[in-house]
């Protein structure tokens, strides 16, 4: 498809186009009708970046959605009643609900733009009467602004015809437009600026943590309203980041960092833990069904049903301190210090130095913490040496700016591995540990046995499975420890 | 994707009329859609308004000189292309027979557009040919109309033989009943007597309905100028059996 616009402030008569137009093709004109044109993305815009646009039209007829890929429509869908934000599961079944659901994964589909406009359809016609090409003429409505615009649809095999229509409207004054485009992805963790090794150290942290707590915010509206599981995991990346950030860098950052902002954020990490969980477990329940072997996957209703309602009750006190006076003053005080540090004259450390000691320590953390392991370790060994890993990958994102890209990604890339293992590992007991209690609780409500049976096979899959973790972890260690990936780590740190 | 045939060894029992109708009732459904015109008397194109022209020819298609993709037609239906026919599908057999793997051709080409298509029909010519063997190679399911007569049973014997007796992959073979009267003592007898033999046949029959015969005169689907029909509703139903 291809869109044609007029010139700023022109407001062709629609009688001239078409006049136009049947100099060449017999017209079907199509009756004027308001089409109130709704974009649908994902809040990361998941469509977007797979090179989709989904749009819901609006007609007196009904609605309907188009997926289109790179402008040509690929497949709609008649919709009625569709309320947004809806998760793709909600879409009538067919190719549409596939190809969006591939897209947007566990992310609900929102409304990211919003317009009507006045609008003709044409049908253009042979002389043996077949649509050769479709035009639509769109008028924006009154006070919503934007341009007139001709969209011509080319039809498969018809292309002459297509570029005939283009020839004819662009001789009255039209001129393209690239095609419809979503809004950039935009990510709060990047400095405004670039900075150097130079730098002042505060510079970086300031924008850096700035960033984490403009992510907060912009998730904040889908945490409350319970948009999709993705945004409050997003605050808590966003809050686990902050609390990194703030202990790696304690050397740079004044006293009342440590004291008043570290435990504020970890109030915070908290109030968001309990259903963070539980939409973890209700995430994985269908993995987890497909795991048993002796019992039936309609044995896991109960716990499901469980889970919902354990999360219902959690998600009041979450909301209730998202929406508190205390949790307002936290944003409020936190704009200011950051604010403050900016401004601050600390010239040292710079950026680099601090970029150089948080690594490094980082780095010798993990491979103390590692070495230490023997088979006898318990799993809080383990535990303690992943958190230490995180805190490494931290301080790599981190100090992005003023580290080596290359060196910096092939670095992510060696902790990856290891840092997987250690993750199945710690999930694994965790959630042994937790269904433990869940069948505890679910037992004091009178569940079937059958249910609690079928819990006792996850939790012996999940061992099975965090034995083998712990068998891979040897090798993982070993890996991440080599000579080239700790040479790359002390160059990270500054070594020459 | 998906490849349906509408075959029989015999002409005039509603090949077309099924291609197309459930044609236009799968791209009515969002799926992607592609009628291939294989006969050269071109009944589909013609109700689809296409002109039955392909660059080339059937020669040019076989022989890879120039792509599928280059030969197809938007129809006047959303997410419903057409492959046209073109005369010289007349000598397809011969085209077919000059390439290695001469059975297997109409499989390959269709892959060559197989990210393109949620669901494909062949409307074929009434024969047992080359073109035929072909068919039976590219389809999953053979869609076989069938007049309630003792002839066209006896037909029917011959065609499930036929896919019986290929090598390699056959496709599931589903008959029904097409053009059928009620009113015909015969057309009943031979609709409740219909041996299965193990082939599948659909519980919806297709009635003769004079509106069905309009499509050449409206040149246009009858679930599209006429969607609350009783050929219409006859046409849905089958489709909810067999798509």
């Amino acid at each position: 498809m291809s869109v044609l616009q007029a010139a700023d402030g022109a407001l062709p008569d629609a009688r001239v186009i078409l006049d136009t137009l049947a100099a060449d093709f017999a017209l079907d004109v199509g009756p004027a009708r308001v089409v109130r044109r709704t974009l649908l993305d994902t809040f990361d815009h998941r469509l977007c970046a797979a090179g989709l646009t989904l749009t819901q039209h609006g007609e007196p007829s009904g609605e309907q959605l188009v997926l289109r890929r790179a402008g040509r429509p690929v497949t709609c869908a008649a919709v009625g009643g569709a309320r947004w934000p809806a998760l793709a599961a909600a879409l009538p079944s067919g190719p549409l609900r596939d190809a969006v659901g591939a897209a947007s994964g566990i992310r609900a589909l929102m409304v990211v733009g919003d317009e009507r406009r006045r609008q003709r359809r044409v049908d253009l016609r042979d002389q043996d009467a077949k649509i050769v090409a479709r035009v639509d003429v769109d008028v924006p409505t009154a006070g919503s602004g934007g341009a007139v615009q001709v969209r011509v649809h080319a039809l498969t095999g018809y292309s002459r015809q297509a570029r005939r229509v283009t020839a004819l409207v662009t001789g009255l004054g039209f001129r393209p437009v690239t095609g419809e485009q979503c809004a950039p992805v935009t990510r709060g963790t990047s400095a405004a600026e670039p900075i150097g090794r130079d730098a002042p150290a505060v510079l970086l942290l300031a924008g850096v943590l700035g960033g984490f707590v403009t992510a907060m915010r912009e998730n904040l509206p889908g945490v409350l309203d319970d948009v999709d599981t993705e945004f409050l995991h997003d605050v808590r990346v966003a809050v686990r980041r902050t609390r990194s950030t703030l202990k790696l860098a304690r050397p740079a950052l004044p006293e009342t960092m440590r004291t008043r902002w570290e435990p504020a954020f970890k109030w915070l990490g908290d109030l968001t833990t309990p259903v963070r969980d539980l939409d973890v477990y209700l995430l994985d329940l269908p993995t987890m069904a497909q795991w048993l072997v002796a019992a039936d996957a309609a044995d896991l209703t109960h716990l499901d049903e469980h889970l919902r309602r354990s999360r219902a009750v959690q998600r009041r006190t979450l909301v209730r301190g998202l929406r508190s006076a205390r949790f307002e003053r936290l944003l409020e005080q936190w704009d200011q210090t950051l604010a403050e540090l900016a401004q601050s004259c600390a010239a040292r450390p710079t950026a680099g130095e601090l970029s150089d000691a948080s690594i490094g320590r980082a780095h010798r953390k993990v491979v103390r913490a590692g070495a230490a392991i023997t088979v006898d370790s318990p799993a809080q060994s383990l535990h303690t040496l992943r958190k230490r890993c995180k805190e490494l990958r931290y301080a790599l994102e981190v100090f992005a700016p003023v580290t080596d890209k290359p060196a910096r990604k092939a670095a992510l890339a060696d902790l990856k591995g290891l840092q997987d293992v250690l993750g199945r590992f710690q999930d694994c007991e965790v959630q042994r540990e937790a269904l433990r209690e869940f069948a505890h609780e679910m037992m004091t409500d009178g569940t079937p046995a059958q249910a609690v049976l079928a819990m006792g096979e996850l939790i012996g899959h999940l061992d099975t499975e965090q034995q083998q973790a712990r068998e891979r972890f040897d090798g993982a260690f070993a890996q991440f420890t080599r000579a080239s990936s700790a040479r790359r780590l002390r160059r990270l740190a500054g070594a020459r | 994707m998906k490849v349906l045939a509408t075959y029989n060894i015999k002409g005039g029992v509603g090949k077309t009329s099924t291609a197309v109708n459930l044609a236009h009732l799968s791209a009515r459904e969002g799926r992607r859609t592609l009628v291939w015109d294989l006969d050269p008397q071109g009944a589909a194109t013609f109700i689809f308004r296409v002109r039955p022209r392909v660059k080339g020819g059937g020669h040019a298609l076989v022989s890879r000189e120039r792509p599928l993709s280059a030969a197809l037609k938007a129809t006047d239906f959303e997410n419903l292309d057409l492959l046209p026919a073109d005369f010289s599908y007349r000598n397809m057999d011969l085209d077919l027979d000059d390439t290695k793997r001469r059975t297997k051709q109409l499989d390959r080409l269709l892959d060559s557009v197989a990210d393109d298509y949620d669901v494909v029909f062949l409307d074929c010519p009434p024969s047992v040919s080359l073109v035929s063997e072909n068919v039976l190679h590219a389809a999953d399911t053979l869609l076989v109309p069938l007049i309630p007569a003792t002839l066209s049973l006896r037909t029917f014997d011959q065609l499930t033989q036929f896919v019986a007796d290929a090598p390699g992959k056959s496709p599931q073979v589903v008959a029904f009943f097409s053009m059928a009267d009620r009113r015909k003592r015969l057309h009943r007898e031979v609709i409740e007597a219909m041996p299965r033999n193990g082939a599948r046949v659909a519980e919806t029959v297709v009635p003769a309905l004079s509106i069905i015969e309009q499509m050449a005169e409206r040149r246009a689907p009858v679930t599209a100028f006429a969607p609350t029909s009783r050929a219409a509703q006859c046409y849905e139903q089958l489709w909810a059996e067999v798509g």
